[in-house]
């Protein structure tokens, strides 16, 4: 009997206990488990690739695996280190202590591909996870590198355009709520909550792969035979200001930027600025003819040496008074007789045509901690600027400012800014072209006749870059023998920048393309190192773009005064 | 008392013969059966629910109900020869039993041989995936061994003597003595509760009763004391008081139970859908605390109509030992209902948060092969105290 009311009352007790638990605090209880269970993970946003103008990829991304372990259920960590070792790539001794211990979660590998994950996944060993993660890849390796730069082991950009353009490219991280187990497993039974990712855009370049691979392997080779301590290419379509190429040597494989020397991993095409040296003759001369003061057979009397500002200069050939056309100061590249050409519109016009040309300004294509380059504003000028100025020293210009220079004229006298991102693609497929920068006439039409008529003169006889010729069609341009300015002092050494920008077909101009050697220690002048890689360069963009020969002659232009 | 007229020869399972009111499945306590087969479902089907988290993914989910199922049909069979036992039978085997059980709770001890779980050295490796608890063939052995003890040569007037007692109280305190040293600290408290149990019923002098009483409260006061308890022992029986501060793992299990518990609301969240449960967050709820799958799962309802089973079992268990019309059937039948009630107490109390935590099973609901087995033996016995009398009556 005692018993039976011990156990009523025993029961009476659990059924109050289990109203109170149950139904009184049954909502804050249950709030309390509902915290303990939920997670919260992101869910990483697919970034977009970055592609070739034809669509080919530059940089993509791919799933990849990152290799997880449950310590406490690893019965055998000597053997099961053994057993991955040879396909992850990872020493068995270097693995043991990671699967060593009483931690729930930790990392074996990081981003192995798919494939591998299923050879781990076959072995069926106890306490081996995977997760799913996304690896960049960069198809090209070295190709394009340091255009499209490279991202962080984070998968950010941390280069580049990956960097420049990581707001585009990232898309906007979702998250999942999930209800977990103590043990990190999902509850399979859980409610869960997801907030989808959005996809970054893919970013489709100017940049063509196959004109880009050409550009590369012509600088590369060029900046080995001559020592050189770098050297870019930049290729231009020259109608629509689109770069076609952008190459720098030495470059570096985006897929393991870890490896490479940080300078090289930057795009020097845009970041590094340089005295332009005569291929800054190109404004000068553009000026003093689209301003009447003079047409390539003006003939200047050019005599041996030039006293200015208490400076005496001279030509990099010594010679005694010659009397050559405008044609001939610039095809032989005369420092002299393009300061008296220079003198004939004054230093107040001078610096308007190289404001005009885009010298100082930035190029447009927003590419990070891309050097403007500078020129002194005229009023600080002193007596000496005028005709440094004239032949190239004492300014600074990046190659793709050099560059759109030579475009400015071959496009009529139109200046547009360089373009580098053809298109945006929305995850949905939608296009979006970027503005097209401000297009600026900067000298007329027949200036810029006249200017590229004389530019074919360099390439010919009796011209700096016989090298630069190209069978079959008609070409111009200009060479440029800069001084090297040591940017930690800013003093000239005894190094130089030596160039030569192009234009092709000359009477109907598609393409330019520049060159650029950097401190060469085996040949000096911009005809004899850019000359020969430009060569190849255009011969191989000119095929590419298919762009046939204008079938016309070269007219013959005197350099020199008859008689 | 007995009406047999044979010689029980040992070895040999008699039926009970000469009947003189109903047969053997007529004057089966039915409404007990009902109640544990109810209980025993119910159980599976928690134990179902509760191990499929458990296991790893790439196996069968069901494969621990399954062995949980085998061990119900073996349970079932034991208790159903059970039930078919005579008392002189009994009383001949008593002694063997006894000694078999003392010496399979010694066998723990042999390396090799046995195995820990939950820091308890309490169970023997069995071929076949399965283990053997001594301890819960030890609570039947004590019983029995106490109530032929405790009955010899009485009828229910007669106090017994001071001798018997002390030998029964021996009798139970040589496997409370092994049990402590494989740490199944819960098992020592139901053999406890048992032993005062029986001497209570006996007719013991109350002195003895209370005597034995302040004696075990002692021993534990004691055994904290010196240092026989374990510090995780010590943590497990007071962490009760206070589980939301984190002391480790204790207090972690009472906090989870709690949790689940309360997270099943009037209604539960449905079976397989608890998400405490299905998460594996509250530890062994295929046994300890099996109670916290039916209290997250099946709500107050459910776990209602779980405390009423148990509550029928325990109703129809007194009831056989009330009505039973000899010393020995009362006191196998009152051992019995102490071993339960202290059992079922134990176990659903510290899921909800008012008793200890020790590891003991839900009897009939929990996992664990061997605590089944002895518990439908239990209930094998109760039917056998109640055919008794259904023989006898005139």
């Amino acid at each position: 009997m005692i018993l039976l009311v011990a156990t009523a009352i025993v029961l009476t007790l659990f059924g109050g206990r289990l109203l109170e638990l149950q139904v009184l605090r049954g909502p804050s209880l249950a709030e309390a488990a509902l915290g303990q269970r939920l997670k919260t993970t992101d869910l990483p946003a697919q970034r977009g690739s970055i592609l070739d103008s034809a669509g080919d990829p530059l940089a993509v991304t791919v799933e990849a695996r990152n290799v997880t372990a449950d310590q406490t259920l690893i019965d055998d960590p000597a053997s099961t280190a053994a057993r991955l070792a040879p396909i992850v790539g990872i020493d068995a001794a270097e693995l043991t202590p990671r699967l060593t211990g009483d931690r729930k979660f930790v990392y074996v590998a990081k981003m192995i591909t798919p494939e591998t994950w299923n050879r781990i996944s076959d072995l069926e060993l106890p306490g081996i996870f995977s997760e799913i993660t996304t690896r960049r890849v960069y198809p090209g390796g070295e190709l394009a590198a340091n255009v499209v730069g490279f991202v962080g082991a984070e998968g950010v950009g941390m280069g580049g355009l990956e960097y420049a353009l990581e707001k585009e490219l990232a898309g906007k991280a979702g998250n999942q709520t999930f209800e977990k187990g103590p043990g990190g497993r999902v509850i399979p039974t859980a409610n869960v909550e997801r907030v989808d990712p959005e996809p970054g855009m893919d970013v489709r370049l100017t940049i063509d792969r196959d004109i880009q691979f050409v550009a590369q392997e012509a600088i590369a080779e060029r900046v080995r035979s001559a020592q050189a301590a770098s050297g870019t290419v930049v290729v231009m379509e020259v109608k629509t200001g689109r770069i076609l190429a952008m190459a720098t040597a030495p470059t570096f494989d985006a897929n393991d930027p870890g490896s490479a020397k940080a300078a090289d991993r930057g795009n020097r095409v845009l970041t590094d600025v340089f005295e332009p040296g005569s291929t800054a003759k190109v404004i000068t001369l553009s000026g003093v003819v689209n301003e009447a003061a003079a047409d390539p057979y003006t003939v200047i009397k050019v005599p041996p040496r030039l006293r200015r500002g208490g400076e005496a200069f001279q030509d990099h050939t010594p010679h005694g008074t010659l009397r050559l056309t405008l044609s001939g100061i610039m095809a032989q590249s005369s420092n002299i007789g393009t300061i008296l050409a220079a003198e004939r519109i004054g230093k107040y016009k001078l610096y308007d045509y190289m404001k005009r040309f885009g010298v100082g300004d930035d190029t447009g294509t927003n590419f990070p901690a891309e050097g403007d380059g500078y020129i002194p504003p005229v009023e600080n000028w002193s007596a000496t600027s005028l005709p440094t100025i004239a032949f190239g020293q004492g300014l600074s210009v990046n190659a793709v400012q050099a560059a759109n220079v030579f475009a400015t004229v071959a496009n009529g006298g139109i200046r547009q800014d360089p373009r580098l991102i053809d298109a945006f693609i929305s995850p949905t497929g939608e296009v979006i072209t970027p503005e097209s920068g401000e297009r600026t006439r900067v000298i007329s039409r027949e200036a810029s006749r006249q200017v590229l008529t004389m530019l074919e003169t360099v390439v010919g006889d009796g011209g700096t870059a016989p090298l630069a010729k190209i069978p079959g069609y008609r070409v111009g341009g200009k060479t440029g023998t800069a001084m090297f300015v040591d940017p930690r002092c800013g003093c000239y050494t005894r190094d130089v920048v030596a160039s030569f920008i192009g234009v092709a077909p000359i009477d109907d101009p598609e393409l330019v393309a520049a060159v650029f050697v950097s401190q060469p220690r085996s040949g000096r002048y911009g005809g004899q190192l850019g000359g020969p890689v430009f060569t190849r360069v255009m011969t191989y963009s000119l095929q590419a773009r298919q762009i046939p020969p204008t079938g016309t002659r070269a007219p013959r232009i005197p350099l020199t005064a008859k008689g | 008392m007995t009406s047999l007229g044979r010689v029980v020869i040992p070895g040999e399972v008699p039926t009970v013969p000469g009947r003189r009111r109903g047969g053997y499945w007529r004057d089966l306590d039915w409404v007990l059966l009902i109640a544990v087969f109810a209980l025993t479902i119910l159980g599976s089907v928690l134990v179902w629910s509760a191990s499929r988290a458990d296991l790893a993914s790439d196996s069968d989910p069901q494969s621990y109900l399954k062995r949980h199922l085998i061990t119900v049909g073996v349970a079932i069979g034991l208790g159903f020869l059970a039930s078919h036992l005579q008392y002189r039978w009994l009383q001949a085997w008593t002694p063997v039993l006894y000694g078999a059980a003392i010496v399979l709770l010694l066998i723990p001890f042999l390396p090799g041989l046995g195995t820990t779980i939950s820091g308890a050295r309490a169970w023997i490796n069995v071929p076949g995936g399965f283990s053997l608890q001594p301890s819960e063939i030890a609570k039947v052995a004590v019983i029995l061994m106490m109530a032929a003890l405790l009955a010899e040569r009485r009828d229910n007037e007669t106090e017994p003597t001071s001798r018997e007692i002390l030998l029964a109280i021996g009798s139970a305190a040589l496997p409370i003595g092994i049990i402590l040293l494989q740490n199944d600290t819960g098992t020592v408290l139901i053999l406890g509760a048992v032993a005062v149990a029986l001497i209570a019923v006996a007719g013991a002098p109350t002195r003895w009763v209370v005597g034995l009483i302040g004696t075990a409260i002692l021993g534990l006061l004691v055994a904290v004391q010196v240092g026989l308890l374990r510090e995780y022992q010590i943590e497990r029986l007071t962490s009760f008081i206070n589980p939301a501060e984190d002391a480790g793992n204790s207090a972690y299990n009472a906090n989870q139970a709690r949790i689940a518990i309360g997270g099943g609301g009037l209604y539960g969240y449905g079976l397989f859908e608890g998400p405490q449960t299905q998460g594996n967050f509250v530890p062994v709820n295929e046994s300890d605390f099996i109670f916290t799958v039916v209290g997250e799962e099946l709500g107050f309802l459910g776990s209602a109509l779980l405390i009423l089973l148990l509550a029928v079992v325990l109703w129809r268990a007194c009831v056989i030992a009330w009505r039973a019309d000899d010393m020995y059937g009362r006191l196998v039948a009152s051992g019995v209902v102490a071993w339960f009630s202290f059992q079922m107490f134990e176990n659903v109390g510290m899921a909800l948060g008012i008793m200890p935590i020790t590891g003991i099973p839900l009897p009939f609901v929990s996992a664990g092969g061997t605590s089944m087995m002895s518990t439908y033996i239990a209930v094998g016995l109760l039917q056998t105290v109640r055919l008794h009398r259904a023989s006898t009556l005139p």
